[in-house]
């Protein structure tokens, strides 16, 4: 009923796309600095790992490398969508899509992170200038009206 | 490992062939003075044939090796020149033909359910949602970080270090499989059986039992002769049998995912972009 046999070609090949994929995916991700290029490489790579799934539960004769499958292609929808406004909010921040402006974290007031490379543009002064360089959660802070003595019978009173 | 190296030096020839393409083909950021694309793509190709054709032949029919060969070969040359596109909606429109590609590898591997749906979900929404993206976000014309890649021949030499050693443990390693076969002339023999001896019809005056319920199987997920793999009837199974909470986080997911990516990007009042 169940024999033991090594790999035959068709999976051994199947599974050598599915690795080379994922190597070109783990490349592009590397060597490429537009942030867009660097997410469609993680797609990339997450085709690789699909097609070893497949491949797998071919071989093993069961239907979890599809399941498998469906899931990860659930993730990356949601991986893509999210990676997309992630990457539309670190735009208006620069307005340029270069991953080397992001290469550190920090928060600081001069904008100069391009040292050796002149082709990256200057990233012009934020509007949000002395407040911190995150997306900001909410409204800006705004000056509270100047509140009135509440009792003017007692003009030493101030409100709290 | 010097086994290996002797008997498959298709696979050592096609992986160097493929990183000497992969490196031709790297934007290098010589302004005015681009490499022809041509000398790449040939290397890449050459690379790519040699690296599948070093998994042996078989003695498959001739449709699916030409069927194997054009998909494999459209999904790795695509992914190359994906990855190495100087414009960011060529590299989507490659990513895209890769996806075909993989797509086609999936149906070799009976898996037509997950071809269709990787198609309709990559070429048909994730890809249209990265051009709006890069038509909301590209500069004019080739911006500087797109026509230099960095750190090009670590990246390519070390990736490709790591192809190779996943390909010498896959032709070599004494890796076995227990096939279970599965028992489909049993199910024919027994399906004509019952047509040739049909039940018996009940006897009005009998006591009516009604017969027991199937036996729900211990784990969905096995192939059988009435759910073949590739079939929709055993992946439903599947999926709604042994993965039923499973497929009710991930549509949770989808719901808070779509949620955050709504919340995270940047409104019209923040300014414009």
């Amino acid at each position: 009923m169940s024999e033991v046999t090594p790999l035959n070609y068709e999976e051994l090949r199947s599974l050598m796309v599915a690795a080379g994929l994922f190597v070109l995916g783990a490349i592009g991700f590397l060597t490429r600095r537009n942030l867009i290029l660097l997410v469609l490489s993680a797609e990339l790579m997450l085709h690789g790992v699909s097609l070893s799934l497949v491949t797998f539960g071919k071989i093993h004769q069961n239907h979890e490398g599809q399941a498998f499958t469906i899931f990860v292609l659930t993730v990356a929808a949601c991986e893509a969508g999210l990676a997309l406004s992630l990457v539309l909010a670190l735009y208006r921040q620069t307005h340029s899509l270069d991953i080397r402006l992001w290469s550190e974290l920090r928060e600081f007031d001069t904008l100069s992170p391009v040292a050796a490379d002149t082709d990256s543009p200057q990233t012009p002064p934020s509007a949000y200038d002395g407040i911190p360089l995150l997306t900001p959660a909410g409204r800006l802070p705004q000056e509270l009206p100047k509140t009135v003595n509440a009792d003017p019978k007692r003009p030493d009173r101030t409100p709290v | 490992m010097n086994e290996w190296l002797q008997q498959h030096p298709a696979s050592i020839g096609g992986l160097v062939l493929w990183a000497i393409g992969l490196m031709w083909l790297m934007p290098s950021g010589k302004p005015g003075k681009s490499r022809p694309v041509l000398p790449g793509v040939v290397l890449v190709a050459a690379g790519v044939l040699s690296f599948c054709l070093s998994a042996g032949r078989g003695v498959d029919t001739l449709q699916s090796e030409v069927m194997f060969w054009t998909f494999a070969v459209t999904a790795l040359l695509c992914a190359a020149l994906m990855i190495t596109s100087k414009n960011p909606v060529y590299g989507a429109l490659w990513f895209a033909l890769a996806t075909l590609g993989t797509c086609g590898l999936f149906m070799l591997q009976s898996a037509p359910f997950l071809a269709a749906a990787t198609i309709i979900v990559y070429a048909g929404a994730v890809i249209v949602t990265f051009l709006f993206v890069i038509m909301l976000a590209q500069q004019s014309g080739a911006a500087g970080y797109d026509r230099r890649a960095q750190f090009t021949i670590p990246a390519v030499l070390s990736s490709f270090v790591l192809l190779g050693l996943i390909v010498q443990q896959l032709q070599t390693s004494p890796l076995k499989v227990e096939r279970t076969k599965i028992a489909v002339a049993e199910k024919q023999g027994s399906a004509r059986g019952s047509v040739t001896s049909p039940p018996a019809l009940p006897s009005p005056d009998a006591p009516v039992n009604p017969p027991p319920p199937p036996a729900i199987p211990a784990m969905l997920s096995k192939a059988t002769a009435d759910t073949p793999v590739g079939g929709m009837k055993g992946l439903g199974r599947s999926l709604f049998g042994d993965y039923l909470f499973a497929v009710e986080l991930a549509g949770t997911i989808l719901l808070v995912a779509s949620i955050g990516a709504i919340a995270i990007a940047p409104r019209r009042e923040e300014g414009a972009l």
